[in-house]
């Protein structure tokens, strides 16, 4: 059963948290009408699909910046707000929020909260439940809630903001947000090195655990995705051999100087080809990085976690199978694309389920990212059931009891 | 619900049934023996538990839960005790599960970057077992050497490496527990993005209210390449504190950040005699970590800010014995405090860094105001400070001015925008603040998440969240501590 379409008559843009707050309170009590919050619309591939017509409910209206108290390292903002504008603001003081999400330009802070996007550098950054210290956010009761606060070391109650990321709008509907900062670093630069085998690159990866260097993002591409992102970012990327890509920040000398440790370190490796990108071609290739996952007419994008260890038998499997991969290979995440030749609903299906098999036996899993909504409903687009789920199910009950908030949307889709 | 009532003194027959799974070593039921675990680092709060078992399994554990639901009597996790806010507290008797038996390291694995340990790890033991690896474990509360990887996970622990590296959360990939239904269930693992809501994030934190944990799997941290360290003596705090912000608004984050006050450096001056100038109103130990080149270029610019604040002299370390004698004068600070006081009580509130300068002059203000002295350690870089009240615990009227002088700094430290505890917990002893950082329907909120772990109240009951019918102020009021169980 394919979802239903969204009646464009019932959107509704709150301008203030608590008209937002009164609207849900009222629909809790009153109609109770299924709500569909959305940002930018730039991840709205993740989930099960709507079955029943509700409000959909921009939150690009909420985009204040509450409170930017620089010194302390702290900003305070309203979920509408871009990643791009966020940024901006950020780089006058030469500070940042050191999250890869795609496009940017329309990407809301608070739809990249609730989908837990991550990109490359999540290798030495880490990823959103570790920059957001407080929340306001509004259940399904309608109650409107705080969690955290304004300081970078709060123990003061229950950790609901880590509930809250990645919970795709399912819990509550986020209206402020207090994300801790990083500083901007002066420069970047990335080595770029080809490889005749992804067990060669296992090999370097390996050598890199003890590197002098610190890379903040460990990248890898097989040839069809290194022919993609070539193609995109426009830089003269090898695209007939797997590519691993690292990239290093900080000033321009401790860059310079992490560049040539990598290279000799790797040296030894056998590289097939290597270059390295300026900091400008760095930033332009990170960006078409963090754009791979949405990059998409392709008919399935799944996104496989495990043992990084594991990460690139992974790659030379689905490499077999014609798909382009993508490794974030520190973390042990493949975001995938299925070759457009797969077409039917139990082609999908058994290509997936082998996929998801061997992530599960490498201690992971595997959610499909984006897929032509005819197929939705018969994949299980969150992987196998974790053993937390039925407890998750209880959260999402207590929060959420009349199952107002984008109903349906995750863990078993119902 | 409130908790089981009545508050129970435990039957002979659980005390059978408890033998039966931990063995009669595992059991302590003496009074005598009992008296050690009536309270934690919070010593103004006691209470012997009913029972103490010592479980060296998690089947035992699960067992354990289930025989106190069947006898409806609370229990509670333990490990090492250091919780500095009556974590371990047993608030209306009970079984208390200490874990300390389950202290190995199940797996380590390097290329993976995670180890899975039992929660009795003492913390300090997981980095040493690591060491020559390349890799250690990044929490490292000053009490390191005694608590427990369990209670860190408890208290979502920090130390003074956190502005940096985070805090026990951001550390741990995965949970395995036993909720108090006695059921098992594992949360998260080895691999990161686990698909589902983040019940591992949540649990960290949760002060023993959601359950025992049995394993942890953490993440491992590569050992930084080189470090920077100084010490730099300033003649006020303001000075201090402008230095430490200038620092951070360079675009450096130290590992570490820690300032310490004339009181406390006459302590550890008298203890340890490390050559530190007794005048001095506030000395500064400022640490970054990192590849080579850019650590000592920012030990340049951190010296140059220092010295431009009006620091006195700034000493570096210049070997690594230097450095661990650097470190050895913040990290035996509360070591040195029995030389000027019987008796002490270390807080925890956080404020905006940027208004640090605003709270310790609020800090002077009240120790005068109540009368009794007030020493100040703490984690600079983020906020976090531990005023230290000194004070002799057979004097009941002091003891009730320090307690009153405690809450007047953390209710400034609300009115700054910080918060009640950065690191210690709320405990027992901050349940009366919850109100104050939170609102009514916050804490319904919470109280209702509670509820899904915890729905009969049983495990840790009393903690955290106000109970029903508690006004919150019973920690003043009683003259012989002693909390009793809210009905």
């Amino acid at each position: 059963m394919s979802g239903l379409p969204d009646n464009p008559d019932r959107q509704w843009t709150p301008s203030t948290q608590s008209e937002l707050q009164r609207f849900v309170a009222d629909n809790a009590s009153g109609q109770k009408t299924p709500l569909y919050p959305v940002g930018g619309r730039t991840s709205l591939g993740l989930g099960y699909p709507r079955t029943a017509p509700g409000v959909t409910i921009c939150m690009s209206g909420l985009k204040r910046t509450v409170d930017y108290p620089a010194r302390d390292m702290t900003i305070t903002v309203e979920p509408g707000l871009t990643l791009a504008e966020l940024a901006n603001q950020l780089a006058v003081e030469r500070q940042q929020l050191p999250i890869d999400v795609p496009l940017a330009h329309r990407a809301s802070v608070g739809g990249a909260v609730a989908k837990n996007i991550a990109g490359p550098r999540r290798f030495g950054y880490g990823t959103l439940r570790d920059y957001l210290i407080g929340v306001t956010a509004i259940d399904g009761q309608g109650r409107m809630f705080h969690a955290g606060g304004r300081v970078v070391k709060n123990v003061a109650g229950y950790d609901l903001c880590k509930l809250l990321v990645g919970s795709l709008g399912s819990l509550a509907l986020i209206s402020q947000l207090t994300f801790k900062l990083k500083p901007l670093p002066e420069s970047a630069g990335t080595l770029v090195m080809g490889f005749s085998s992804f067990s060669a690159i296992d090999e370097a990866l390996e050598r890199l655990l003890t590197s002098a260097a610190r890379p903040v993002a460990l990248e890898v591409l097989n040839p069809m995705a290194a022919r993609q992102v070539a193609t995109e970012s426009k830089l003269p990327l090898s695209v007939d051999t797997p590519l691993l890509m690292l990239r290093v920040e900080g000033t321009e000398r401790e860059v310079e100087c992490q560049l040539t440790t990598l290279q000799d370190e790797l040296r030894h490796h056998s590289p097939t080809k290597t270059g390295v990108l300026s900091a400008d071609d760095s930033a332009r290739l990170l960006e078409v990085l963090s754009e791979y996952r949405v990059s998409s007419d392709d008919p399935l994008t799944f996104k496989a976690n495990l043992l990084p260890s594991k990460a690139m038998q992974f790659a030379e499997w689905a490499t077999q199978s014609g798909i382009a991969v993508q490794v974030h290979a520190g973390n042990g995440i493949v975001i995938g694309h299925l070759p457009d030749n797969v077409t039917s609903a139990p082609q999908i299906e058994g290509r997936i389920e082998s996929l998801r098999s061997f992530a599960r036996q490498r201690r992971g899993n595997l959610v499909i990212l984006n897929c032509d909504s005819q197929w939705k409903r018969d994949l299980p687009l969150f992987g196998e059931p974790e053993p937390g789920w039925p407890l998750m199910e209880r959260v999402k009950a207590t929060l959420d009891p009349q199952n107002l908030l984008n109903p349906g949307i995750f863990l078993y889709g119902r | 619900m409130s908790g089981p009532s009545p508050p129970a003194a435990v039957s002979k027959e659980l005390l059978d049934r408890l033998e039966g799974i931990v063995g009669r070593d595992g059991l302590i039921c003496d009074l005598q023996e009992l008296i050690v675990y009536e309270c934690d680092g919070y010593v103004i709060e006691k209470k012997a538990p009913d029972v103490v078992v010592l479980p060296t399994s998690t089947e035992q554990i699960v067992e354990i839960v289930k025989v106190c639901n069947q006898y409806d009597v609370p229990f509670l996790p333990r490990g090492a005790g250091t919780s500095l806010a009556g974590g371990c507290l047993p608030v209306g008797g009970g079984v208390m599960i200490a874990v300390t038996r389950m202290r190995g390291i199940l797996e380590v694995n390097l290329r993976d970057r995670y180890a899975v340990v039992e929660p009795g790890l003492v913390n300090v033991q997981l980095t040493q077992h690591l060491k020559g690896t390349g890799f250690h474990y990044a929490p490292d509360p000053s009490s390191q050497g005694a608590c427990t990887i369990g209670g860190n996970v408890a208290t979502n622990s920090g130390g003074p490496h956190t502005l940096k590296y985070g805090v026990t959360v951001n550390h741990v990939l995965g949970i395995e527990a036993v909720l108090p239904d006695g059921s098992l269930v594992e949360l998260g693992g080895p691999s990161e993005d686990s698909p589902g809501y983040d019940l591992t994030g949540l649990f960290v934190g949760s002060e023993g209210t959601f359950g025992i944990c049995t394993k942890v799997t953490v993440r491992l941290t590569r050992d930084p390449a080189a470090y920077r360290t100084m010490l730099a003596v300033f003649e006020s705090v303001s000075d201090a504190t402008n230095a430490i912000s200038n620092i951070i608004g360079a675009g450096i984050v130290p590992a570490a950040l820690e300032m310490m006050d004339q009181g406390i450096v006459e302590a550890v001056e008298g203890a340890f005699h490390f050559g530190f100038p007794l005048d001095a109103a506030a000395v500064v130990l400022i640490e970054v970590d990192g590849l080579d080149v850019v650590v000592e270029d920012e030990a340049c610019q951190i010296i140059e800010i220092c010295n431009q604040a009006g620091a006195r002299e700034v000493r570096k370390a210049n070997s690594p014995e230097e450095r661990q004698l650097l470190w050895k004068c913040r990290k035996q600070a509360f070591g040195a405090i029995g030389r000027l006081s019987p008796s002490y009580c270390t807080q925890d509130g956080v404020v905006p860094r940027t208004r640090l300068p605003e709270i310790l002059e609020f800090i002077t203000q009240c120790a005068s105001r109540h009368d009794i002295r007030i020493v100040n350690v703490f984690h600079a870089g983020d906020g976090n400070i531990h005023p230290i009240l000194l004070f002799d615990e057979r004097d009941a009227e002091q003891v009730q001015r320090v307690l009153h002088a405690s809450d007047e700094i953390l209710t400034k430290c609300l009115e700054l925008g910080g918060s009640v505890t950065g690191e210690h917990g709320i405990g027992v002893e901050k349940i009366s603040f919850m109100d104050k950082l939170f609102t009514t329907t916050d804490l319904e909120v919470m109280e209702g998440i509670r509820n899904v772990f915890n729905p009969d109240g049983r495990c840790s009951p009393h903690k955290l969240l106000p109970s029903a019918g508690a006004c919150g102020m019973e920690h003043i009021e009683q003259s012989h501590p002693g909390r009793r169980a809210a009905l």
